[in-house]
């Protein structure tokens, strides 16, 4: 972000007059626009059921211990939500940031006085909708055909979802501020986001894995959100320290992104 | 203070880390007025009107904007202006109405109306032309009834006809007695529409007048050309020295004649006197170009350097201009 734009933001901080009213259509628009999207269509709607539905079907269903003695099919049901909000996070959020950066959206909305933390908060909105709208469509899809889980411990499992949608939203809030174009932030979130699906949330369980790649994969936020997803859902533990780190990892991206957004 | 004035900037100054990027700019637009503000790259234009707008904070210096201090009364000030920045789009999937409405809404369809672009209201960003691109900036720009309008390189990239049909937007605004602050190197938008021009090099003001006033100070050499008959005894000394002449050149059977614009009157009554009025007779009087290109030369030796080592006239000032 330029000096020219945060030098904006501080006056427009001090704008209150229809402050509201000016983050509200902020918010809508930005809902608009990512509604079409196509990153977000083929990722975050169509890319993790597809994917779901083939996995999902590969293991059959009696419990192993590969798949901490669970049903395999609803092992991976669980573990797709976090799918979704990876896509979200490392793809969808960054390119759209970044597109703006690039030609140069965030200035006019400063200069056009949108309160300062505006944009933030769309941006917020912007990854928390996709999400939900897309954990809606996986669990509706799975649901007739390997069903969907029994949920354990509910409450943590919506606070590590939750907290693991802010992680991912916020860091591809930061993605998207740091790269230098769409076509870069396209670029990195793909390479980000895949090696991240492959070792930290829809391929392959942990307990099959060699020793080395579960050792990477332990130290991906995303391998982190999926175990403080799962592990409660599906009885297998509590998965304390994953969500304590997912919390504290929300916390310092959250307040990081905000940073950078300041209109 | 005035408070009918829409700019008036004195002894502007802003540095970015050690370098001065405006150094002692004085500026004044009024109501009803098309200023533009004329310069190179890295000039000092773009920061000048972040000052003016509340978008940078200057060094030192006084501002007003109808009155106003753009920093300690910001809301109050923002409430007035209507900008249009420099290489700032929208997103390519906003449509017209979109955009329109996040803006702020207003009047919104009635100014699409006036700017050609109510058949486009459902048009995406990405679809409009560059010349609708630049009347919707200008629809968003007038969206909160700016009585003062920003305007930082309107014109870019747009052809000659999408050029005309956004001039006579601005124009418009002029009538309803609205104060247009006009950034530009486009010299063509400066000539067709600026009732005065502020020309800046390295941070600073070198002149300021309206364009035929420039052109009167900086482009004050005209040239006359005109062919004489094949073996009339036609002698050159006969123009030499006439008042305003600087030089004149036979060249085969053609006639040039350089000096100020009084020279066009002598030479012609001259030609007249001695009996011969010649059917191919040629005036090039200085444009705001060649005006600008004087002054830049006279205060800028990088852009003189440059002027002198390209061919094109035209596009000399371009290159030095930016």
């Amino acid at each position: 972000m330029t000096s020219a734009t945060s030098t904006a933001a501080k006056s427009a901080a001090r704008t209150t007059h229809g402050a509201a009213g000016a983050t509200a259509r902020l918010v809508r628009t930005e809902l608009t626009l990512i509604r079409r999207d196509p990153l977000t269509l083929t990722f975050v709607f169509v890319f993790p059921v597809v994917t779901m539905l083939i996995i999902g079907g590969s293991f059959g269903t009696t419990p192993t211990p590969g798949f901490d003695n669970v049903d395999p099919s609803h092992w991976y049901v669980a573990s797709y939500l976090t799918v979704i909000i990876a896509a979200t996070g490392l793809i969808t959020v960054p390119v759209h940031l970044a597109s703006y950066r690039e030609r140069g959206v965030l200035r006019r909305f400063a200069a056009a006085g949108f309160p300062r933390w505006s944009f933030a908060l769309a941006e917020l909105v912007v990854g928390l909708f996709p999400i939900a709208v897309g954990s809606a469509i996986l669990l509706a899809v799975a649901a007739p055909v390997y069903g969907v889980p029994h949920l354990h411990q509910p409450g943590r499992v919506l606070a590590a979802f939750a907290l693991g949608s802010v992680a991912f939203i916020a860091i591809g809030v930061l993605l998207g501020s740091l790269l230098p174009s769409a076509r870069a932030a396209q670029a990195t979130g793909l390479i980000l986001f895949f090696p991240s699906f492959l070792i930290g949330s829809g391929g392959p369980p942990p307990n099959v894995m060699g020793s080395a790649i579960r050792a990477v994969s332990g130290y991906l936020p995303l391998t982190r959100v999926t175990d403080a997803v799962r592990d409660p859902w599906l009885g297998i533990g509590s998965a304390t320290t994953s969500l304590i780190v997912v919390a504290l990892l929300a916390a310092f991206a959250a307040v990081a992104a905000i940073r950078r957004t300041a209109l | 203070m005035d408070e009918t004035r829409a700019v008036y900037v004195r002894g502007l100054r802003k540095n970015y880390g050690g370098r001065t990027a405006v150094d002692g700019v004085d500026l004044d637009v009024e109501a009803g007025q098309i200023v533009g503000l004329i310069g190179s790259n890295g000039a000092g234009k773009t920061t000048t009107v972040e000052c003016v707008q509340g978008l940078r904070r200057p060094d030192s210096g006084m501002l007003r904007i109808f009155g106003l201090d753009p920093h300690g009364q910001y809301e109050r000030v923002r409430a007035l202006i209507g900008s249009q920045l420099q290489d700032s789009a929208l997103p390519d999937r906003l449509r017209v109405a979109e955009a329109v409405s996040l803006f702020g809404g207003g009047d919104g369809d009635g100014l699409l109306e006036t700017f050609g672009l109510a058949a486009r209201r459902r048009s995406a960003f990405a679809s409009l032309s560059g010349g609708e691109r630049q009347r919707l900036f200008l629809v968003l720009a007038l969206l909160n009834r700016p009585r003062l309008v920003i305007l930082d390189e309107l014109t870019q990239g747009l052809d000659p006809m999408a050029r005309r049909t956004v001039w006579a937007a601005v124009d418009r605004l002029r009538q309803d007695g609205i104060a247009v602050l006009l950034v530009t190197h486009e010299l063509d938008d400066a000539q067709a529409l600026c009732d005065r021009i502020v020309v800046m090099n390295a941070g600073r003001v070198v002149d300021s007048g309206s364009p035929a006033e420039l052109v009167e100070r900086h482009g004050r050499r005209a040239t006359i050309g005109f062919t004489v008959p094949v073996g009339s005894g036609w002698s050159c000394g006969r123009l030499a020295g006439l008042p305003g002449v600087d030089d004149v050149e036979l060249a085969g059977d053609r006639v040039t004649v350089r000096g100020d614009r009084g020279a066009i009157a002598h030479v012609g009554a001259a030609l007249v006197d001695g009996g011969w009025v010649p059917s191919d007779l040629s005036v090039q009087v200085p444009t705001l170009e060649d005006a600008l290109l004087s002054l830049l030369q006279d205060t800028d030796p990088g852009a003189a350097r440059a002027a002198r080592e390209s061919e094109s006239e035209s596009d000399d000032l371009v290159g030095a201009l930016r």
